[in-house]
């Protein structure tokens, strides 16, 4: 028998995919550290097929898209991409001036200023340090990245019915939670509650660290602090710090709920990054870097497995056209796939219809000035339980004239409030929370755009829903292959709406069908 | 059961005639037309996950009556008809030629008829449908003077979401709305739910013929 050590560790690996298919090859290339879910990514290792001329059809010009196109005409195959829509990009949509939002029955243009600092992006605006996908295409091709604030102290948490419907800064809520929190442990340690785990050394220590985790007095309590924020003074005069707010006013209030660790989240967690100049950047790289064709306006009309590939038949330019491949890599939104002939199995198209569709609104002001600096907030989220739930601030362009802030920000159940205003509604509606916040807002803003994404053409929704149940039935029916045909984008990850799920996703369907293109060309050298 | 294959036959071949003569399962959408297909699928075939039933082939007056009722505001208000909130801003802005154009399209599409999804009693549903045969004909091909929509072709999750609409007030609720307000009253005619499961399985059963628009 042969040893392990013998073998390459990618020819173990196609000798697996002969024996065991697709997920033995990914079970196996995870237990190999092939693939690192996060950490350092892995290298694409694709075979070149140049000889042959392997033929792929990308269906949707997205993010997932996009990267299979980069990288599969790099190692010779001929791709074409179809897009629904006359834009290229999917959900990542920076708005500009003079841009049009393609919401059906409600077109908006964007009317911010004529200024490349003024856009506001309407899809994903957050990268944090552990999507080494995204990151490492922004690396390679060179798309310039900056720091993002995204949990921010001097920011306001706001609660109507909490705190008089004041807000309050966060940085004193955080303060006082810890406070209160360190003395009901301190008191603890004096009840002789550890004596029995901890000996007394770990007790003093214990002692230590809660006091100085809340700031509490030398006697163990706490009475407000200056990390709480500087009431007053603190320069040439003494500092005052605020007051603390009663323990029971912080347990009624829900702040603790999300919005206070909602950075530790590591999606959430600072520093994030974002794509200096608009997020879009990366979708203009990987335009610019990409050769093969994409088709615009090109919508689907029917996708059908044949014994050689994947017959596609779309409408383009007022002609029914088909185009056949090898391959196809399919990142239609799932909830348009029943309505799209189509000859996959019944539970191929069950999975994709069991998915539930998501929706995510966002709204953006283009401000006059950058009152909220005045404030002392440079970036950062302010969260309010109004029906906008969050304003966040810009992190660049810092003291420069005018802003884009985002005016709303809703999920699922709460975009359908959104939805079913008209544009003019939506904005007029942010305003008057924004005023709750920050007094004056409204004659501050200058133009404003709105993006409900479960209304947007060729859209209609974002961020689709797996439930457990949902996902123990389809996932591994949706992630792998149905004959020749590849669902992929954020939709076929566990990381929905987020660019480094619809890269992940691509990925992996690559990386399956690279295995499949090699355990063939060996079963062929085979028989030879 | 022999005269049911027959039938089918009959009808396969009318409509792969109608096909193969016209190319009307050809018909590609202007580019202002898209919209629909968005929602209500290819060859507007319906889209039972965005709540967008089955339009292909439907009559063009029909279409024209609905897409005006949500352009009034006697549909697609109610703020629990959320399939008809969904609907409502794609025609509130249209002209009466946009409508008019809608109209031939959609005619002039066809697709394969939606799957059942409803189990009710066809028996006791055919039995029910006897007091809605005047005003949208014994086959559910509808009647264009008396304004009775056409049902056959229909989805049948659709069909039930709008007489659920009809008795709750979520639909035919205006005055002005002559025949929403005659059909509001025609659904008290169903006591139960279980009356509307019958009579919707049964509706579901109606063959629509290909129309030659």
């Amino acid at each position: 028998m042969m040893k392990i050590n013998d073998l390459s560790r990618r020819n173990f690996l196609n000798l697996v995919g002969v024996a065991g298919g697709s997920t033995a090859i990914y079970q196996t290339s995870l237990a190999m550290g092939v693939m690192s879910e996060t950490g350092k990514p892995a290298k694409l290792d694709l075979k070149q097929v140049k000889g042959e001329k392997k033929s792929v059809l990308v269906l949707g010009a997205g993010i997932s898209g996009l990267s299979v196109a980069y990288e599969l005409e790099r190692v010779g195959y001929q791709v074409t991409v179809l897009e629904a829509s006359k834009r290229i990009g999917g959900r990542n949509l920076t708005l500009r001036h003079g841009d049009e939002i393609d919401e059906l029955g409600q077109k908006q243009i964007c009317e911010f200023d004529d200024d490349p600092k003024m856009y506001f992006n309407a899809g994903p605006a957050r990268i944090p340090g552990h999507h080494r996908r995204v990151l490492q295409y922004c690396k390679m091709l060179k798309v310039p990245l900056q720091i993002k604030t995204n949990f921010s102290r001097p920011a306001y948490t706001h609660e109507a019915d909490h705190f008089g419907g004041e807000p309050i800064r966060v940085s004193r809520y955080i303060a006082d939670a810890r406070g209160f929190l360190s003395e009901l442990l301190h008191k603890a340690v004096d009840k002789n509650i550890f004596d029995e785990s901890l000996s007394p050394e770990e007790i003093e220590k214990l002692r230590d660290f809660v006091k100085n985790y809340g700031d509490l007095k030398a006697d163990g309590t706490y009475q407000g602090t200056i990390r709480g924020g500087i009431k007053s003074g603190g320069m040439v005069i003494p500092s005052a710090s605020h007051e603390p707010i009663e323990l029971r006013a912080l347990l009624d209030s829900n702040f603790w709920r999300s919005g206070l660790v909602s950075s530790e989240n590591p999606d959430w967690g600072d520093p994030l990054m974002e794509i200096s100049g608009g997020m879009d950047g990366i979708v203009k790289a990987f335009v610019e870097a990409i050769r093969s064709e994409i088709v615009t306006n090109a919508q689907v009309q029917s996708i059908r497995n044949t014994t050689e590939g994947v017959a596609v038949e779309y409408h383009h330019g007022g002609k029914r056209k088909q185009l056949k491949a090898d391959w196809c890599f399919n990142s239609i939104p799932s909830h348009f796939m029943p309505s799209i002939p189509n000859n996959f199995a019944d539970d191929y198209i069950a999975g994709l219809s069991a998915m539930s569709r998501g929706n995510f609104f966002k709204l953006g002001f283009q401000m006059k000035s950058r009152f909220w600096e005045d404030e002392g907030i440079y970036g950062g989220i302010t969260r309010t339980s109004q029906r906008i739930n969050q304003i966040w601030y810009p992190s660049a362009d810092i003291h420069s004239e005018k802003g884009v802030v985002l005016g709303a920000y809703a999920f699922h159940g709460q975009s359908g409030f959104f939805e079913k205003m008209t544009p003019a509604e939506r904005l007029n509606f942010a305003a008057d929370c924004g005023e709750v916040v920050h007094p004056g807002y409204r004659d501050q803003i200058e133009a404003g755009v709105s993006v409900p994404w479960g209304r947007m053409n060729h859209m209609m929704g974002c961020g689709v829903i797996w439930s457990d149940e949902v996902r123990a039935k389809y996932w591994d029916r949706l992630r792998l292959p149905e004959g020749r045909h590849y669902m992929m984008g954020d939709q076929i990850s566990y990381h929905s709406s987020w660019q480094e799920g619809a890269l992940a996703s691509a990925e992996f369907a690559m990386q399956d069908m690279d295995q499949r293109v090699r355990a063939a060309d060996a079963a062929t050298t085979e028989a030879k | 059961m022999k005269g049911d294959v027959i039938k089918s036959l009959v009808f396969l071949l009318l409509v792969a005639g109608s096909l193969s003569a016209n190319g009307k399962d050809r018909s590609i959408p202007p580019d202002d037309l898209v919209y629909c297909t968005v929602c209500h699928g290819v060859n507007l075939m319906g889209n039972s996950l965005l709540k967008a039933p089955r339009l292909s082939g439907m009559a063009s007056w029909h279409v024209k009556q609905q897409l005006q009722s949500f352009r009034h505001g006697w549909r697609g208000v109610h703020e629990k008809d959320l399939a008809g909130l969904e609907m409502r801003p794609m025609a509130r802005e249209l002209t009466d030629k946009q409508i008019e154009q809608a109209a031939k399209f959609v005619a002039s599409t066809w697709s394969d008829l939606p799957r059942k999804t409803i189990k009710g009693d066809v028996g006791h549903g055919k039995m029910l449908y006897q007091s809605c045969l005047a005003c949208h004909g014994r086959e559910g091909e509808g009647n264009e003077t008396l304004r009775g929509s056409p049902l056959a072709g229909l989805n049948d999750w659709y069909v039930k979401a709008q007489l659920e609409n009809y008795q709750n007030e979520r639909r035919g609720h205006n005055t002005e709305d002559v025949y929403g307000t005659q059909m509001k009253a025609a659904s008290m005619v169903l006591n139960s739910e279980v009356d509307v499961l019958d009579i919707v399985s049964y509706i579901a059963t109606l063959q629509p013929k290909l129309r030659q628009e």
